[in-house]
């Protein structure tokens, strides 16, 4: 087994600004041989340690889905130092990728199952990933009903709107957008997520609830779940954490004994309610 | 009979033997304390001395060490890896409490999906000489955490110190080896075991420290959210001394040290620790422990918590050093006594009720 703290070199392939304010991007990568792509070999929620070698690394979801063949994609907001430094990144540049790395969304579970997304703001990158995959030919009668609500401050914050427009037109598939205040020109609801959750009101019926998000739409959303019957056990989170290896074994992302490198990043509610409040 | 003398006036002779085929560390003073170093001269090597300030872990794990090396070819990037990690080492005085350190560390390195080869492949070519405590200090505990002052577990060779001369006992293949090239070591005597058989059954009997961990386990899986942490926290100042010299924390950070101008650097591990605030802060600004109080109980919890539910066994070996390092002396043993306090108070509770 190869030494899991040297990173598979990638090429930036292409780079696209996904937001007005330009601090988030989606970056694009292109192995370098069909081996270290063929052994990449990841599922939906799952997450890398990519870095700038001389720069740092840092653990990002991957945002692209394993039936988006031939390169794999990252969401990254502008926020430190690695983040800054991605976000001046030139298509060609060598890119350290460590992974795939955690859990991810439990994609075998879920089949059969009616599927409720939820997400708010850029946490949507590893949501991309799982409904392009449940939407995948190969993958979407295992599936039940899926229903995306995906909220965000304002227009110009909507991530994937080429997706998004494809899902949209689409009968299997229902997409709720919500921006938190009104605009002109905007034809979709507006509302806080929690307000949307509640007008929708997915039924708890054999489905999976899956949320990512800032923690207090996750709060306010998993409230209004819990109010239509909606038990612990169905409600999904993607936790975020600080970490430096990724692999279990640089201690931060601990909460109690379980680590959110290699434990998660994926909890459900009743097992995060089992964790000490340390997330 | 397998046992043999080793003079102390011969260790010389020994690390002349084998200096060429291993790194070879032993206890050194630098600057007033002992710690593992690399020996170049057998006269550096320290045999007086009851333990280590910095524990021998670091010949493992050190502070700080390289992951990769790599150098860039104009947008390319070559790394480099480390080929140092296949060198046979030589730890010479390892006390027990730090021998069985390493079994805790290879478990921890090695568990899961991912092995840690940078520090699995040092293990893995290091030879352990052990050495028995006759004299463990007030602060020592490794009894109350399943040690022994002569346990083996871990070393390969294993020295009791007779006065003028070492009984040696051969305990792995690996230890045969290094045994087999010294020849001229005599055979020992029957007394000679008996005498360390003695030594060993003395040294048990002096330990002044002692704790019931099984009852600290269970108040601790009880009490996360128990007030007695405010306590605890109080006088600790964040130092980070305790999990810097812990012989069993593992916890790193990872920096590039890049040389700009001449296109190349490294990727090093340098230790870190749960005891500071920036551990776990998030470049949101988010901490998930972003007060004392959290980050005292987080280490604790991880020792006699945390550990024993992922591994079932203590992740401490009882060797003090966090109790002999704390400067507010809000040291170990106190923590503990406020810890079985809240037993006692709940059952003096249900004994009034």
């Amino acid at each position: 087994m190869p030494n899991p703290y040297i990173p598979i070199l990638t090429k930036v392939k292409s780079i696209i600004s996904e937001n007005k304010v330009n601090d988030i991007k989606t970056i694009e990568l292109q192995f370098q041989k069909e081996d270290d792509y063929k052994s990449f070999d990841y599922i939906p929620g799952q997450f890398a340690e990519i870095s700038i070698i001389g720069k740092g690394e840092c653990p990002i979801g991957i945002a692209s889905s394993p039936t988006e063949e031939g390169s794999i994609k990252f969401t990254i907001k502008k926020m430190g130092t690695v983040t800054s430094m991605f976000h001046r990144s030139d298509i060609g540049d060598t890119i350290g990728v460590r992974g795939p790395l955690g859990n991810g969304w439990p994609i075998e579970e879920l089949k059969g199952k009616n599927i409720v997304v939820i997400g708010g703001g850029f946490a949507f990158s590893t949501l991309r990933s799982l409904i392009l995959y449940i939407l995948d030919e190969k993958h979407r009668k295992d599936y039940g009903n899926v229903t995306v609500i995906y909220g965000n401050r304002d227009s110009g914050e909507v991530l994937y709107r080429d997706v998004l427009e494809e899902w949209e037109k689409r009968d299997d598939i229902d997409v709720v957008l919500t921006i938190d205040r009104e605009e002109e020109g905007w034809t979709r609801k507006v509302g806080f997520v929690a307000a949307i959750v509640k007008e929708v009101a997915p039924s708890p019926d054999n489905a999976v609830a899956i949320i990512c998000g800032p923690p207090i739409m996750i709060r306010t959303a998993v409230d209004e779940l819990v109010k239509i019957g909606w038990k612990d056990e169905q409600i999904l989170n993607s936790l975020e954490m600080r970490m430096k290896c990724g692999i279990g074994k640089c201690g931060r992302c601990n909460i109690g004994s379980k680590y959110v490198c290699i434990d998660g990043p994926v909890f459900s509610l009743a097992e995060l309610k089992k964790m000490p409040n340390e997330y | 009979m397998d046992e043999k003398l080793l003079k102390k006036s011969d260790i010389s002779k020994l690390f002349n033997e084998v200096k060429d085929e291993y790194n070879f560390y032993a206890p050194k003073k630098v600057r007033g304390n002992i710690s593992f170093e690399l020996i170049s001269d057998a006269k550096e090597i320290e045999l007086d001395y009851l333990n280590s300030k910095v524990p021998p872990k670091d010949v493992l794990f050190p502070q700080k060490e390289t992951i990769f090396e790599y150098h860039y070819e104009g947008k390319d990037v070559i790394i480099d890896e480390r080929k140092d990690l296949e060198d046979k080492l030589l730890i010479f005085g390892v006390r027990p409490c730090d021998a069985y350190s390493f079994k805790l560390l290879e478990d921890f390195f090695a568990f899961g999906e991912f092995q840690d080869d940078v520090f699995l492949k040092k293990r893995e070519n290091a030879t352990i000489i052990g050495i028995g405590c006759n004299e463990p200090r007030q602060s020592c505990f490794c009894t109350s955490v399943g040690g022994h002052p002569y346990q083996k577990e871990s070393t390969d060779v294993f020295l009791s110190d007779l006065g003028d001369y070492y009984l040696v006992e051969t305990i792995t293949e690996k230890g045969k080896d290094l045994v087999k090239k010294l020849s001229w070591l005599t055979d020992a005597k029957k007394g000679d075991v008996e005498k360390s058989k003695a030594l060993a059954k003395q040294a048990e009997e002096s330990f002044t420290t002692k704790f019931n961990f099984d009852l600290v386990t269970k108040v601790l899986d009880e009490n996360f959210e128990n007030p007695v942490w405010e306590e605890i926290a109080e006088s600790c100042i964040g130092c980070s001394s305790c999990t810097f010299l812990c012989p069993t924390c593992t916890c790193f950070d990872v920096i590039d040290e890049n040389d700009e101008y001449n296109h190349r650097g490294r990727r090093i591990r340098i230790w870190d620790t749960c005891q500071s605030c920036l551990y776990t802060l998030e470049t949101s600004g988010h901490n998930p422990r972003p007060e004392k109080i959290q980050r005292c109980r987080n280490r604790i919890m991880h020792k006699f918590s945390y550990y024993p539910s992922n591994y079932d066994r203590l992740g401490c070996v009882g060797c003090g050093r966090c109790i002999v390092a704390c400067p507010v002396n809000n040291e170990l043993r106190l923590i503990i006594d406020k810890i079985l306090e809240i037993e006692q108070k709940e059952e003096g509770e249900k004994a009034n009720a």
